[in-house]
């Protein structure tokens, strides 16, 4: 009984079939994926275990033909594992073949990849990094956090964006692991992280105010009798609830500093200017005239960071099928030169 | 002065006079009809190969990134592929069909605009450049294979000599789908590396990847089911000319009627 359980797992009928079926499968399927872009055009942005947790159970009318292609791929696998386990031990007399069942091999070390990935694997886009400043990964790696010590845009003569190129610091529990510059095509990686240049957006993060005086935080400016001004904050856009400060929206509304005074003989002053209302008193008072310009933007990296434990047997699984397929391709001429015949069942 | 604008009709010229040649020695069997079209197809195959070396040096990459390139970067591998199977062969009359095929291809890239664009920058990666020539030669193996198909079943009904014999075009199948699949295989293994230092992962579910895996699939099918008696001869062959339907949508069906990631324009 077990015997004919392991033929017909070992059957290369059954590897017809499961392909055949998962071939036509597909091909149905593509269509529903066509017309129900909603549901099946979010499978690039999550890993496959999130997106049937998302939405596979959610109308199986529209994805039972996928379970059952996945299942259809496990089953194959599963064909394949056995093919190649009972070459395995022939292949002292069968070693022509080396080739076909690396490719075998790689095919079962792909699939156990993409499981891997899918299941504990995580996918995230849009971390929008300005310069200098530090990203907490915890939900995507906990304990990591990466900073972005660069970020230099280059662009064609179109205005359309070339590379993207950032430079990266990646920590783990505070500890410098790893850093480089990614590019399009160059990611950063590191255990089972990839981090990618997305895309690229404009942030204000500070004004330009007349005398040719640009305000960052940091910034500090120093008057002639030893008082100086230095910027702690700067907010795009701020609500006043009695009479207290709190940030509101991203983009450039009603923009605030929230500044220090430190004058000689004095106590120091600290509090925010609102551009939109007049300078406060204390400034004034000190001599300082800022009138507001124009406001200073500055490049923010806009990344995708997924993890992959999967990546690594995946890339193994890609060379072991690479020298397959050249060991195949070299027995094949092989053979036919030793007008060696098939076997045919 | 743009060669390929030249040179291309010049090429296409001379696989017509091929495809002539070969369909005169289809009736006579004469050897020197059959080495007229051989040399015109070397002849257009050199000619397309330095508009094709022009056009890479001129553009710094491999241009095969809209239809026309497309369409000139596969006629120039079909014929590739039939010089190799004619060299190795010398199978003469099965190159009518294979060059029918090459004049389709040359034809429709013919009225389009060749100008060389910028290069975007995401392609630019020397896995672009090995994604794209293994798979459209894979591509080319496959329609070679749909060629020996149609002659194959061709031949079962006409049996006639200007043909070869069915167990050699049976090989002669079975050695195109090989070689197809060897190369489309590595045209995968390029493709996911590309995605995964571009987006991060190396299995996509764009349509196009999808069919791209259902090629794969169908085709590593084709190599196992070569070993099953019922499957050998006709239903081979029909295998085949399936797989090329399958191979076409997914070259043009996918990027000129749908939205995908590999859009031909």
């Amino acid at each position: 009984m077990l015997q004919r359980i392991w033929k017909l797992l070992c059957s290369l009928k059954l590897t017809i079939i499961l392909a055949s079926a998962a071939t036509a499968l597909t091909i149905v399927g593509s269509v529903v994926m066509i017309r129900y872009p909603k549901t099946f055009g979010m499978l690039d942005e999550m890993t496959l275990g999130a997106w049937f947790s998302r939405f596979g159970h959610s109308n199986y009318a529209l994805t039972g033909w996928f379970w059952v292609v996945c299942l259809l791929f496990i089953l194959l696998g599963i064909n394949t594992l056995c093919c190649f386990l009972d070459w395995l031990p022939k292949v002292r007399y069968r070693w022509r073949k080396s080739g076909e069942y690396l490719i075998h091999l790689s095919f079962i070390l792909l699939l156990i990849a993409f499981i891997w990935g899918s299941a504990s694997g995580d996918r995230s886009e849009g971390h929008r990094l300005p310069v200098g400043a530090t990203l907490d990964l915890a939900e995507i790696a906990p304990g990591y956090q990466l900073k972005l010590v660069s970020f230099d845009p280059t662009f064609s003569a179109e205005g359309r964006p070339n590379d993207l190129p950032s430079t990266l610091v990646l920590f783990k529990n505070g500890n410098r692991v790893k850093e480089g510059t990614i590019r399009l095509n160059h990611p950063l990686t590191y255990a089972d992280l990839v981090i990618l240049p997305g895309s690229l957006a404009q942030q204000v993060d500070g004004f330009r105010f007349s005398g040719a005086v640009e305000l960052r935080p940091g910034s500090i400016v120093r008057q002639a009798d030893g008082s100086a001004l230095r910027v702690i904050s700067f907010l795009p856009d701020v609500m006043l609830r009695n009479g207290r400060v709190f940030p509101g929206a991203t983009e450039l509304n009603n923009p605030a500093f929230e500044l220090e005074l430190i004058a000689p003989g004095q106590e120091p002053w600290r509090g925010w200017y609102l551009l939109r209302q007049p300078l406060p008193a204390p400034l004034a008072a000190a001599g300082f005239a800022l009138q507001p310009i124009e406001p200073l933007v500055t490049w923010v990296s806009i990344l995708t960071i997924n993890r992959d434990p999967g990546a690594d047997l995946a890339l193994l699984a890609a060379w072991c099928m690479a020298i397959g397929v050249l060991f195949a391709l070299i027995s094949f001429y092989d053979k036919r030169q030793r007008g060696d015949a098939p076997d045919i069942i | 002065m743009d060669l390929t604008r030249i040179l291309l009709p010049l090429a296409f010229g001379l696989y017509l006079i091929a495809f002539v040649l070969y369909l005169l020695h289809f009736k006579g069997r004469q050897a020197s009809v059959a080495k007229g079209a051989f040399g015109s197809i070397v002849a257009a195959f050199a000619l397309q190969s330095f508009v094709l070396g022009q056009r890479w040096l001129s553009a710094g990459y491999l241009p095969v990134t809209n239809l026309f390139s497309t369409l000139f970067f596969f006629s120039w591998a079909l014929a590739a592929v039939y010089l190799y199977f004619e060299l190795r062969y010398r199978i003469r009359a099965i190159g009518l069909f294979v060059i029918f095929l090459n004049l389709l291809l040359l034809g429709a890239a013919l009225p389009r605009d060749p100008v060389l664009k910028p290069l975007i920058a995401s392609l630019d990666t020397p896995l672009f450049t090995l994604h794209i020539a293994f798979s459209f030669f894979g591509y080319a193996f496959f329609a070679m294979a749909f060629s020996l198909g149609v002659l194959y079943l061709l031949q079962r009904i006409i049996a006639t000599p200007a043909l070869p014999d069915l167990h050699t075009l049976r090989r002669l199948n079975e050695e195109a789908i090989f070689l197809g699949f060897i190369l489309f295989t590595l045209c995968m293994i390029f493709g996911s590396i590309w995605a995964y230092v571009a987006w991060g992962y190396y299995i996509s579910w764009n349509i196009k990847s999808v069919w791209s895996l259902v090629v794969w699939l169908f085709y590593g099918g084709m190599c196992h089911a070569k070993f099953i008696r019922r499957w050998q001869g006709g239903g081979y062959a029909a295998l085949s000319i399936a797989g090329f339907a399958i191979v076409l949508f997914t070259y043009l069906g996918i990027g000129l009627l749908l939205a995908s990631n590999h859009p031909l324009d």
